[in-house]
């Protein structure tokens, strides 16, 4: 019981670690950079609706 | 040690020139040392053992929480006192919580934003002109997430919705709402209390209005967060035209401190304020409308909640359900019945049943077993 309780927890947390190891090295994190360093009009609601 | 400041901040040397900026550099290192020193002085008082405490001790450990954090993930004073917003390298994390990049204080990315700019970034070398449509056609960078999808799992697999019930800037916002005192939409869970009702019909039809309505957070996920942006692409579709949190933190502050923002709001701001509008007037007499129907942040952490290694476990040794008490259920400002599903997917695990349960059965935390070696039941109940 207390195997299966860690078991997939912890399954799920190294996918997410190899996740992000692999997001890393395709470049993602600069894109999340990009957009989040820039002030986002959009995401504010700052402009027209279209 | 400046040039680690001014990294930090993602200054230029010529910054510090400006007094207001060297003030917002402080006023940061004080706020960051304050709430750094609040978590510790909480931890040292094992405020956290929700058990140990009555709900009036939690609940205000709770509010000290997320103010807290709040402070501590917005405390870039330099973007509040210049209405500009944070461009160092700290925005390549993600927070767990909806805290907008765009907001003045923000150190870090929000991941529902994060997660619509990675899926919205267009690969230019496979981007082609289709003369048809006179339009360029933008083709996906990235098909997958990789990296704010693994940076939600992890997340989700230490603490599932814990994040929506203590480190949500814009839940904490919610619960301060609901503090207001006009009379509240809360509906009874209990069958004896819906039959002692007036109108025991209708209130069992709003509680099945409420239960379908909660599945639109998921169909916002799927549709505005992920699909819209994929396929359809140029926008980060949820954060433009349905997120408050973005125009509350984010917009609202920076057009009140930069005119050429404010001149440029136009019938988009009109709509975001109309929706900031609503769910803030509705955050009053119902709790959290946001987390229940639309957050998709919310959605993503639900998965998590029943296989998290934070879990509520129920001591059936010691639960009076049997006897008739309900507490838990009626205390949950979220509608769930922890006893028969003590990891509901609706659980932001706020602690409310716990601090509440007079026998003290609803145990939260990593452990498999009370101190007294009895097995927590964390399944739903049969």
């Amino acid at each position: 019981m207390k195997l299966k309780r860690y078991l997939i927890p912890a399954l799920v947390l190294l996918i997410g670690v190899g996740f992000v190891i692999v997001g890393i090295s395709d470049g993602e994190a600069g894109s999340v950079l990009r957009k989040a360093v820039a002030i986002c009009m959009e995401c504010i609601g700052i402009g027209e609706f279209h | 040690m400046k040039d680690f400041i001014l990294s930090l901040f993602g200054l230029e040397e010529a910054a510090l020139s400006d007094p207001v900026v060297v003030a917002g550099v402080i006023l940061s290192f004080v706020l960051i040392a304050a709430c750094i020193a609040v978590f510790i002085t909480l931890l040292v008082k094992k405020r956290y053992q929700i058990t140990r405490w009555g709900n009036k001790t939690w609940q205000r450990t709770k509010l000290i929480t997320q103010t807290t954090w709040f402070v501590l993930t917005n405390s870039f004073m330099v973007g509040w006192l210049k209405g500009t917003i944070y461009q160092g390298k700290l925005k390549y994390i993600c927070v767990p919580g909806m805290n907008c990049y765009s907001c003045p204080g923000a150190w870090g990315s929000c991941p529902i934003g994060a997660l619509q700019a990675v899926l919205d970034d267009s690969d230019p070398s496979k981007s082609w002109f289709d003369p048809k449509t006179s339009t360029f056609v933008q083709y996906p960078k990235y098909w997958i997430a990789f990296y704010v999808i693994g940076f939600l799992m992890i997340v989700g697999a230490v603490c599932g919705r814990f994040i929506c019930g203590l480190l949500c800037p814009f839940g904490w916002i919610q619960d301060l709402l609901y503090k207001i005192p006009v009379k509240k939409l809360k509906l009874p869970r209990d069958e004896k209390r819906i039959n002692a009702m007036k109108h025991p019909g209708r209130v069992r039809f709003f509680l099945g209005v409420d239960k379908y309505l909660r599945y639109a957070k998921y169909a916002f996920l799927l549709i505005m967060v992920i699909f819209l942006p994929l396929i359809v692409r140029a926008n980060p579709w949820f954060c433009k035209y349905v997120c408050p949190s973005g125009m509350l933190i984010g917009g609202i502050p920076l057009m009140s401190m930069n005119e050429s923002l404010a001149s440029a709001a136009g019938s988009l701001t009109l709509l975001k304020c109309c929706i900031l509008v609503s769910i803030v007037v509705l955050s009053m007499f119902l709790y959290r409308p946001f987390c229940r129907y639309i957050c998709p942040l919310g959605a993503i952490y639900s998965f998590f909640n029943p296989i998290s290694l934070y879990r509520y476990g129920i001591d059936d040794s010691k639960c009076n359900r049997c006897k008739g008490c309900h507490a838990c259920a009626n205390a949950c400002p979220m509608g769930v019945d922890p006893v028969k599903t003590p990891n509901s997917l609706e659980c932001i695990r706020c602690g409310t049943c716990s601090a509440t349960c007079p026998q003290k059965a609803i145990r939260p935390g990593f452990k498999v077993k009370t101190a007294e070696g009895v097995a927590l039941r964390t399944k739903k109940n049969k």
